[in-house]
């Protein structure tokens, strides 16, 4: 039997063996449950990591890597979990990976993502961000501040240097992608 | 010490003489870590008449390897070559400014890109080859 087909007796629906390593979509409500089967019914008992993505409209998707081993070889499960984008909140799984709370913590810092034991929020340290940080840095609508006040070195025109600035330009500025219009975001006098 | 493989990517090195400051690799870095100037001059039209073009001339062309990410990009876009892979690895120093290379350093790095890996034998032959391979026989004819 395939890696694929006991991952299909296991969680039934959701299986996506397009990808390497194959992973399975799972409802967020079932979140414990499915990384409690990876780990006892298909023998996936290392833990690698735990994280998020932003994709936008769709939400958060929280993605965990795990990794059972065998004689002969390793075999590969990505868990994943698709988030609303209002409010957050996936289920710890620490109880099942004690080695899961620091990936929580992360994902919880860098995405703004909830993590609830017992349907209480769990009130997590701060891990790699500063005290006085704001934002959730690895959402897609951050703005790189850095960006919006450094000179893009793409401004200048073909021609055109400190010292002797174009004097026609054939087209609108361009701006640097992912830099916000000064009008909507940027220091105010 | 191992062979590196083919089209390893230890630094960037640049043809002066190729480039035209367009500045596609400047507006498509990633990191914005290339930085150039330049200015345009005139070119006088010849003696059998015409009008005068403008010519970019290339001030200033250096990347900052604090910040490259060696994504390749800029090769990939420059439509002049004029940027290479070498697979020399970008010197450590011990001052951060340092790590930005300007034009002659980048020139220099030219000297160390290997030519590059010849295509796979059931491939199509490169334009060139063929172009070459034709006006030979042209000539012969």
């Amino acid at each position: 039997m395939s890696w694929a087909d006991r991952l299909r007796d296991v969680y039934v629906d959701g299986v996506d063996d397009s990808t390497d390593p194959v992973a399975v979509d799972v409802p967020a409500d079932r979140w414990v449950q499915a990384v409690t089967a990876a780990r006892d019914t298909l023998g996936c008992t290392w833990f690698d990591w735990l994280s998020a993505v932003d994709e936008g409209e769709a939400g958060f998707r929280v993605v965990c890597h795990l990794v059972a081993r065998r004689r002969g070889g390793v075999d590969h499960l990505v868990v994943r979990t698709l988030l609303p984008r209002e409010r957050p909140a996936v289920a710890s799984v620490a109880g099942v990976f004690a080695g899961a709370r620091w990936h929580e913590r992360e994902t919880h810092e860098m995405f703004g993502i909830d993590v609830t034991e017992d349907g209480e929020v769990l009130d997590l340290e701060r891990l790699l961000l500063p005290a006085e940080f704001e934002g959730h840095p690895l959402r897609k609508d951050f703005v790189l501040a850095s960006r919006v006040v450094r000179t893009w070195p793409g401004a200048k025109e073909p021609g055109e240097s400190e010292s002797t600035p174009v004097v026609k330009r054939s087209r609108r500025p361009a701006r640097p992608p992912g830099v916000p219009d000064p009008e909507e975001w940027g220091p105010r006098e | 010490m191992s062979e590196l493989p083919p089209r390893s990517r230890g630094v960037i090195a640049l043809i002066e003489e190729n480039c035209t400051s367009c500045m596609l690799c400047a507006r498509e870095c990633p990191a914005w870590c290339v930085h150039i100037d330049s200015h345009q001059e005139t070119v006088p039209a010849g003696p059998g008449g015409g009008r005068d073009r403008t010519r970019n001339v290339l001030d200033r062309f250096a990347i900052d390897y604090a910040l490259c990410m060696y994504c390749s990009i800029c090769i990939e876009v420059c439509p002049f070559e004029a940027l290479h892979w070498s697979p020399e690895l970008a010197t450590p120093e011990s001052d951060l400014r340092e790590l930005t290379h300007e034009k002659d350093r980048l020139r220099s790095w030219m000297w160390t890109v290997p030519p590059p890996p010849a295509l796979d034998e059931h491939a199509e032959q490169a334009k060139e080859v063929v172009a070459a391979e034709r006006a030979e026989q042209r000539a012969r004819r």
